[in-house]
C-alpha cells in the first residue's frame, strides 16, 4: 500500500532507521512511559497473588471436608516457592473463609484502582501528550513547505499524514514498546511460577504455544494484505459512487444509466468475492485457535489431573492456580500478533510522518536577511529561470489552480525561462499567455512561493532571498484565480493578514474593494460567519472579499492572478470598480485574458513557454504582427466596435 | 483584534455547526419490522441462513456444555481417586471440542458471508435507487448523506449482523444454560447469583450511554480537527502569502488539545467501567466463597458443587457485559438501517410511462460515429415548469427548432436558460404544454433512447476518474481508439491530448483536476462528438478561459454543431452570433427572438444586453 500513495521525496529510509527514530520519540516520554510499566507490574504481582489466595481457600476447605468425612488428611505440600505457607490448622472455618473472602475483595479494590490508573496514565500519554505533540509538529511543519509540496500531493493525503499516520506512529509507543515490555515481563514471570508448581505439566501445557504462535504470525501475514485490499476495492466502490452523484448529469445525460448501474454491481461484486475469500481464512483460523487453547485444557484435566489423583500436585493451589495462569499466559499470546501488527502499521506510518518532519524547506529566511517593514515596489527580474527538478517530485498535481499547472508540463522543462523584467513602482504590468506558458509561476517568484533556480529576483534593489520573508510578503497583496475564504467571519477573513486590525481599517478595505455594502447586506453584516470555503457567497462578492483582504495591509505591490477567472460575466463588472482602486498606486501584476484589462496596464507582458515573447504597450502591441495582435483579433470580434471605441488613456 | 478575542474566535470555531445528519437519531430501539427487511436481504443464500441458526443454538449449549464437563472432572478429583475418571472426563471433553470448534468454523464464516450479503444488497439497492431518481432528486440530496448511508450506515449494519445478532444469541442461550445447570446443582446459591445479575446490567447500561455520549463528542472535535486541516492545506497559498503560520498553527493546537479532552474524558469513563465489572465480579467471588464455604461445612452442599459453582458461574456473568457491549452496536446498526431505507424509500418525482417507447434513430445501428449528422427537430408548445408547485420559473414558451438549427439561449440568471435546456434533454417534465421531439410528446418517449441520441456539454464540464480515453467514450463505450482519436482530430484537439503526460492513456483526477478549464471542455466537446448526437446541449462555461484556448474552442464549437440541432446557454458574442435563432428570456418568457443581426437592429433588451457584453470589455 505504501507504494501507491503519493511521495513526498524521494527519500528513503531504512527500517532500522525508522525504528531507532521511533525509540528516540519513546526516549522523549520516558518517564511517563516508566509508570505506565510499573502500574502494570504491581497489577501483575497482585493478579499472581489473587490466584494464590483463591487456591490456598480451596485446598482449605478440601482438607476439612475429608478431615470431617473422616478420610486421611492429604499432607500439606506446598510445593510453590513463591508460595511457601499454609493455614494454621486450628483457625477456625468461619475465621479463614471472613479471612480470605476479605483478602479477595481488597486485593479486588487495589487491583481496580490501579487498573484505573493505568488506563488512564496510557491515556494521557498518548492522547494528550504524543498525539497532540506529534500533530502540532506536523502542521507546524506542513505550513512552511513550499508550494511544490502542495503541488505534488493530494489534500487527502497530507490530511491522513496529520491524522491516521500520526496515530500509527504514536502507536509505535503504546502498541509496540509498552506492550512488548509487559508482554516480555508477564510471560516470564507466568512461566518461572508455572514451573515452579509442576515442571512436567508447564513442558506439557505450553507445548501448543510454538504452534499458536506460528499460526498467529502466519495468519495476520496472509490476511493484512487481504483486508488492505479490501479497504481500497471499498474506497473505490464509494469514490465511484461519489462521481456517480456528482456526474449524475452527464450520466442521465448520455443515457448511460444502466452501464453506471453495471459497473457498480461489479465492483461490488469484486468486494463481495474478495471478502469471501478473507471469511474462509478467519473461519479456519479463530476455531483453530480456540482448539489449540482447549487442547491445553485437555492436558491439564488429564495430566494435571492424573497428578492431582497421585497426589502430586494439590488441586486449589496447584491445578486451579495452574488453571489461571494457563489463561493468563494465551491471553498475553495472542497479543504478539497485534503487536507484530502494529509493528508494520507504524513503520508505515513513520514513513509518512518523518518525511514530512525531515522535507527540505526550500524556501527559508536568510538569518542575515535585511528587514524592510516597508517597501517600495519597485521589482526586477534579472535572468530568471526557474524549473522543477523532476527526480523529486513525484506526483503530478490534481489541483486546478494556475499555480500548480505548471506541474503539468513536462517536468525536464524549464517552466520559466532568462526573464528579464524591470517595473517601477506604481506601475501596473498585465502578463498574457496560454495555461502552463509561467504566468503563474512568474508572479509566485515575487513572494517567493517559489525560488529561482537562476537569476534573481530584486525588490527595490534587494535580492527577495535576502529579505525578511516575512517583511517581504506582508508588503506584497495577492488576489488568486478562485479566493480561498475560511470559515471564519468576514472580518477576520478581510484581517487573515492582519489579525489584530481594527474595525476601522477592516471597513476601510471592504469599502476600496466595494465589499462594504454587501457585507452590510448580509444576516450578520462583518460577523456573518461563512460557510465552508466562503460557499453563501457570489464569486463577484468573494473576489471583492479577497481584494479587501489584500489591500487591508497597504501592501506596496500586489498580485492579480486572473482574479475575474471564476466569476460569472454578468457579475464581472462588479469587481472591476474595486480592482481599480486597489491598483491604484500600487506596483501591480496582473494576469488578464480581456482585452478591456490588458488594455489598462502601463505594459503588457506576453508569455509562450516560459519565455517573455513580446512586451510593451497596448498601442505598440497592436501595431507589430505577433500573439498579441492575434488575440486582439480574437477578441475583437466586432471590427466596428475596434474603431468606435478608441483607447482611453 | 485583541488575544482574548482571538480566543473567543477560537471557541466559536470549535462550536462550528454539525453536520446536517444531526436531526437524524444516532440509535433506534430494536425493531421487529427493519430486522425482517434487514435479513430479507439474504434470500439468495436462505439456505445458509437457516443452518446458521440451528449452529447458533447447538452452539449456545455447547459452551457452558464444555465448561461443565471440565468443571465435573475438576470437582470429581475431589472424590475420585483412580484415573480413569480422568480418562473418561477428558476424552469426552476432547470430542465435544472437536464437535465445537468444528462446526465453529461455519457458525463463523456463515454469520460473516450473510453480513456481507446483507450489505452487498444494501448498497447495491442505494446505488439502484439514487440512479433511478429524477434530477429533481439531486436538487435537494446532498452527496454526503448519500455517501454516508453507503459508508458508515452500511458499515453499522453489517457490525450488527456479523458481531451482533448471532453471537448475542449464542451468549444469551449461554446464560439461559448455564442458569439451568447452577439452578439444578442448588437453586439457593443461584438465587444469589440472579440477585447480582441486575446490578451488572445496570453499571454496564450507564457507562455505556456515558461513553457514546463522549464518543459523539469526540467525534465532532475530531471532525473540527480535519475540517480546519483540510482548509490550512487547500488555503495554504493564502496563508503564506499573508504571514499567517502562527496564528494558525496557534489555533490548530486549540483545537487538537480540545480533541484530546474529550479522549481523555472517554479513556476515563472505560477505565472506571472495566476495572468497576471486575470488582463486581471479585465481589461475587467473594460472597460466594463465604455463603457457599459456610454451607459446605453445615454439610448442605457438596465442594464438588461449590468448585463447579465456581467455574460455571463466569458462564453466567461475562454474557451480560457481552450483550451490553453488543446491544449498543445493535442500536447503532438500527438506526443505520432506518437511514438506509429512508433513502430507498424516498419515491422518485416521476419516471418514464411504462407505455413510452424508445425514439427512432435515423442514425443506424448503434448511433455509428461515421454516419452523416442528422438533426432533430425540437418543438416546445406552450410550456411551463416550475421546480416547485406553484412558483413557475418558465411561462407559456413556444418555439421550434428545425433539424441542424442552433438556438442560443440569453438571459440574466435566473431568466429560465437552464431550465429550458432541462427540459429539452428531459431531466425535468414541462408543468404544462408539450415538449416535442421528431414531433413526439417526451413523454411518450423512453429517457434512455432520448439521451443516447443527446450530447451534453455542462458548465462544470465534469470529468470522471480514469483516463482520457475512457472519458470521451463516455458515450459510446464501444468505440476504438482511433474513433477516438479521429474525433479529436475533427475537433482539432488531438495534438493537445496527446501533450499529456501519456496522450489519450493520462489518468484525470477526480473531476478532471490537472486539465485547466478549457482543456476540460475541449475533452467534453471531443465526448458529445463521439456520441455523434443527434441533439447537442451546450452550457457554456463562464470562466474566462485563455485567448488562444478560446479560439480553439469556437472552431471546436463549429465542428459540433455542424448538421445538429443544439441549444446553447451562452455567456460568449461569438457564440450568440453563429446562432440560427437567439431566444432572448426574462423571468421566464421569451422576450425577444432572431437572429443576432436582427435583435441589434431592433435595438430592445438584447441590444442592452449586447452593449453590457461588451462595456464590460471596453471597461476599466
Amino acid at each position: 500500500m505504501a507504494e501507491s500513495l503519493p511521495r513526498v521525496a524521494a527519500a528513503g529510509y531504512s527500517n532500522y532507521q525508522l525504528i531507532a527514530r521511533l525509540f528516540g520519540l519513546a526516549w522523549r516520554y520516558r518517564l511517563h512511559c516508566l509508570r505506565v510499566l510499573g502500574i502494570q507490574l504491581v497489577l501483575l504481582t497482585m493478579g499472581l497473588a489473587g490466584l494464590g489466595f483463591t487456591g490456598v481457600g480451596i485446598d482449605f476447605i478440601s482438607r476439612r471436608m475429608r478431615a470431617a468425612a473422616g478420610a486421611p488428611p492429604a499432607p500439606p505440600r506446598m510445593i510453590s516457592p513463591l508460595l511457601r505457607f499454609t493455614l494454621p490448622e486450628q483457625w477456625s472455618s468461619m475465621h479463614v473463609l471472613m479471612l480470605l473472602a476479605g483478602l479477595i475483595l481488597s486485593l479486588a479494590v487495589c487491583r481496580a484502582v490501579l487498573n484505573y490508573a493505568y488506563q488512564v496514565s496510557v491515556n494521557i500519554l498518548v492522547q494528550q501528550k504524543l498525539v497532540v505533540d506529534l500533530r502540532g509538529e506536523v502542521y507546524d511543519k506542513l505550513q512552511r513547505l513550499s508550494f511544490r509540496f502542495f503541488d505534488a500531493n493530494t489534500t487527502g493525503s497530507i490530511i491522513t499524514r496529520v491524522t491516521s499516520d500520526v496515530q500509527a506512529v504514536r502507536s509505535f509507543v503504546d502498541q509496540v514498546l509498552i506492550q512488548s515490555l509487559i508482554m516480555v515481563i508477564s510471560l516470564t514471570v507466568y512461566v518461572v511460577y508455572m514451573a515452579s508448581l509442576s515442571p512436567g505439566l508447564t513442558l506439557a501445557c505450553l507445548a501448543t504455544t510454538p504452534i499458536l504462535w506460528l499460526m498467529a504470525m502466519g495468519f495476520s501475514r496472509r490476511v493484512q494484505p487481504e483486508y488492505a485490499k479490501n479497504r481500497d476495492l471499498v474506497e473505490k466502490l464509494v469514490q465511484y459512487l461519489t462521481e456517480s452523484v456528482q456526474g449524475i448529469a452527464v450520466t442521465k445525460g448520455f443515457g448511460r444509466e444502466a452501464e453506471n448501474r453495471a459497473r457498480f454491481d461489479a465492483a461490488n461484486e469484486a468486494v463481495y468475492r474478495q471478502q469471501r475469500h478473507i471469511f474462509w481464512q478467519v473461519s479456519f483460523f479463530t476455531p483453530a485457535v480456540g482448539f489449540l487453547t482447549r487442547i491445553n485444557t485437555m492436558v491439564l484435566l488429564g495430566y494435571g489431573g492424573w497428578l492431582v489423583v497421585q497426589g502430586r500436585l494439590p488441586l486449589g493451589a496447584g491445578l486451579m492456580v495452574f488453571a489461571g495462569l494457563l489463561d493468563q499466559f494465551s491471553g498475553q499470546v495472542n497479543n504478539v500478533a497485534t503487536i507484530v501488527n502494529s509493528v508494520q502499521q507504524s513503520l508505515i506510518g513513520a514513513r509518512r510522518v518523518f518525511e514530512i518532519l525531515d522535507a527540505p524547506i526550500e524556501v527559508k529566511n536568510d538569518p542575515a536577511a535585511v528587514r524592510r517593514p516597508r517597501l517600495e515596489g519597485a521589482v526586477r527580474f534579472e535572468g530568471v529561470s526557474f524549473g522543477y527538478r523532476p527526480t523529486e517530485w513525484s506526483e503530478m498535481a490534481t489541483k486546478q489552480d494556475l499555480l500548480s499547472a505548471a506541474v503539468l508540463a513536462k517536468p525536464d522543462q524549464p517552466v520559466l525561462r532568462d526573464i528579464n523584467l524591470e517595473v517601477k513602482p506604481g506601475q501596473c504590468v498585465a502578463i498574457l499567455g496560454a495555461t502552463g506558458a509561467g504566468k503563474s509561476v512568474l508572479m509566485g517568484l515575487i513572494p517567493r512561493f517559489y525560488d529561482v533556480t537562476a537569476g534573481r529576483v530584486c525588490i527595490d534593489g534587494l535580492d527577495v532571498r535576502k529579505l525578511n520573508l516575512d517583511d517581504l510578503r506582508r508588503n506584497i497583496g495577492l488576489v488568486f484565480q478562485e479566493s480561498f475564504l475560511f470559515s471564519n467571519t468576514v472580518a477576520a477573513n478581510i484581517a487573515f493578514g492582519h489579525p489584530e486590525a481594527t474595525a476601522a481599517q477592516i471597513e476601510r478595505a471592504a469599502r476600496v474593494a466595494a465589499a462594504h455594502d454587501f457585507i452590510l447586506a448580509l444576516p450578520k453584516g462583518y460577523d456573518t460567519i461563512l460557510s465552508e470555503s466562503g460557499n453563501s457567497l457570489s464569486g463577484g462578492q468573494r473576489q471583492r472579499l479577497a481584494i479587501a483582504r489584500a489591500v487591508l495591509l497597504e501592501p506596496a505591490i500586489l498580485l492579480l492572478d486572473d482574479p475575474t477567472a471564476a466569476i460569472d460575466s454578468e457579475t464581472e463588472h462588479e469587481i472591476f470598480e474595486a480592482l481599480e482602486r486597489a491598483i491604484a498606486g500600487r506596483t501591480t501584476f496582473i494576469v488578464a485574458h480581456r482585452l478591456s484589462t490588458l488594455r489598462r496596464a502601463d505594459f503588457i507582458v506576453v508569455m509562450e513557454n516560459g519565455r517573455i515573447v513580446q512586451r510593451g504597450t497596448h498601442e505598440e502591441l497592436m501595431r507589430v504582427p505577433g500573439p498579441y495582435l492575434r488575440v486582439a483579433d480574437l477578441q475583437l470580434v466586432d471590427r466596428d466596435k475596434l474603431q468606435s471605441a478608441p483607447p482611453r488613456p | 483584534m485583541k488575544r482574548a478575542e482571538i480566543k473567543d474566535l477560537n471557541l466559536l470555531l470549535v462550536q462550528r455547526v454539525r453536520d446536517e445528519d444531526d436531526d437524524q437519531e444516532l440509535l433506534k430501539p430494536l425493531e421487529w419490522g427493519l430486522i425482517r427487511r434487514l435479513f430479507s436481504y439474504t434470500r439468495p443464500i436462505k439456505r445458509k441462513f437457516w443452518i446458521l441458526i440451528g449452529l447458533t443454538i447447538i452452539r449456545s449449549a455447547q459452551l457452558p456444555g464444555l465448561v461443565w464437563l471440565a468443571s465435573k472432572v475438576i470437582a470429581g478429583l475431589l472424590v475420585h481417586t483412580d484415573a480413569h475418571w480422568i480418562i473418561e472426563g477428558t476424552i469426552a471433553y476432547g470430542c465435544l471440542a472437536i464437535l465445537t470448534d468444528g462446526m465453529f468454523h461455519f457458525r463463523q464464516r456463515y454469520a460473516l458471508e450473510i453480513g456481507e450479503t446483507v450489505v452487498n444488497g444494501l448498497r447495491a439497492e442505494i446505488f439502484a435507487r439514487v440512479q433511478r431518481q429524477p434530477m429533481s432528486f439531486f436538487q435537494k440530496m446532498k452527496l454526503g448523506r448519500i455517501i454516508s448511508r453507503v459508508t458508515s450506515d452500511v458499515e453499522a449494519v453489517r457490525a450488527g449482523i456479523q458481531d451482533v445478532a448471532f453471537v448475542s444469541t449464542i451468549q444469551f442461550g449461554q446464560m439461559v444454560f448455564s442458569a439451568v445447570v447452577m439452578a439444578c446443582l442448588d437453586w439457593k446459591m443461584f438465587l444469589v447469583v440472579v440477585a447480582m445479575a441486575p446490578i451488572l446490567w445496570l453499571v454496564n447500561q450507564h457507562f455505556r450511554m456515558k461513553f457514546s455520549r463522549l464518543t459523539r463528542a469526540a467525534q465532532d472535535s475530531f471532525s473540527r480537527v480535519t475540517a480546519t486541516l483540510a482548509e490550512s492545506v487547500t488555503g495554504i497559498r493564502v496563508t503564506q502569502g499573508f504571514v499567517r503560520q502562527e496564528t494558525n498553527a496557534g489555533l490548530f493546537r486549540s483545537l487538537l488539545a480540545d480533541h484530546s479532552r474529550y479522549n481523555v474524558a472517554m479513556a476515563r469513563t472505560s477505565a472506571i467501567l472495566a476495572p468497576l465489572l471486575d470488582l463486581n465480579s471479585q465481589f461475587f467471588v467473594a460472597i460466594l466463597l463465604l455463603f457457599g464455604g459456610m454451607r459446605v461445612f453445615h454439610h448442605t452442599l457438596e465442594v464438588g458443587q461449590l468448585i463447579m459453582f465456581f467455574l460455571m458461574v463466569n458462564q453466567f456473568f461475562a454474557p451480560i457485559t457481552t450483550i451490553g457491549n453488543q446491544y449498543n452496536v445493535a442500536l447503532l446498526a438500527m438506526a443505520g438501517a432506518e437511514r438506509i431505507f429512508w433513502l430507498v424509500d424516498i419515491p422518485p418525482d416521476w419516471e418514464d410511462d411504462p407505455a413510452a417507447t424508445p425514439l427512432p434513430d435515423p442514425r443506424g445501428a448503434a448511433g455509428a460515429a461515421r454516419a452523416a449528422p442528422a438533426g432533430a427537430r425540437v418543438e416546445f408548445q406552450e410550456v411551463s415548469f416550475g421546480y416547485v408547485p406553484g412558483r413557475l420559473v418558465l411561462h407559456n414558451l413556444s418555439f421550434t427548432a428545425e433539424p441542424g438549427d442552433s438556438v442560443a439561449l440569453v438571459g440574466h440568471t435566473g431568466s429560465g436558460k437552464t431550465s429550458i435546456i432541462n427540459l429539452v434533454a428531459k431531466f425535468y417534465l414541462p408543468t404544462a404544454g408539450a415538449v416535442r421531439i421528431d414531433g413526439r410528446e417526451v413523454r411518450t418517449l423512453t429517457s434512455r433512447s432520448l439521451h443516447r441520441q443527446t450530447g451534453m456539454v455542462q458548465q462544470q464540464n465534469f470529468l470522471f476518474t480514469g483516463t482520457v480515453l475512457d472519458n470521451i467514450r463516455l458515450g459510446r463505450p464501444e468505440a476504438t481508439e482511433a474513433e477516438v482519436a479521429a474525433a479529436a482530430e475533427e475537433l482539432g484537439c488531438r495534438d493537445l491530448i496527446e501533450a499529456l503526460p501519456q496522450g489519450f492513456h493520462t489518468e484525470l483526477g477526480e473531476r478532471g483536476g490537472g486539465l485547466s478549464v478549457g482543456q476540460r471542455q475541449l475533452l467534453c466537446f471531443c465526448r458529445a462528438l463521439l456520441a455523434n448526437p443527434r441533439i447537442v446541449i451546450l452550457d457554456e462555461a463562464t470562466s474566462s478561459i485563455d485567448a488562444l484556448t478560446e479560439d480553439r474552442l469556437q472552431r471546436a464549437l463549429v465542428t459540433l454543431l455542424r448538421g445538429r440541432t443544439s441549444f446553447i446557454v451562452a455567456h460568449r458574442l461569438s457564440t450568440i452570433r453563429h446562432a440560427s435563432l437567439v431566444l432572448v428570456l426574462d423571468q421566464g418568457r421569451i422576450v425577444e427572438r432572431g437572429t443576432h443581426a436582427q435583435l441589434l437592429a431592433r435595438g430592445g433588451q438584447y441590444a442592452a444586453l449586447h452593449r453590457q457584453f461588451v462595456q464590460v470589455d471596453d471597461r476599466a
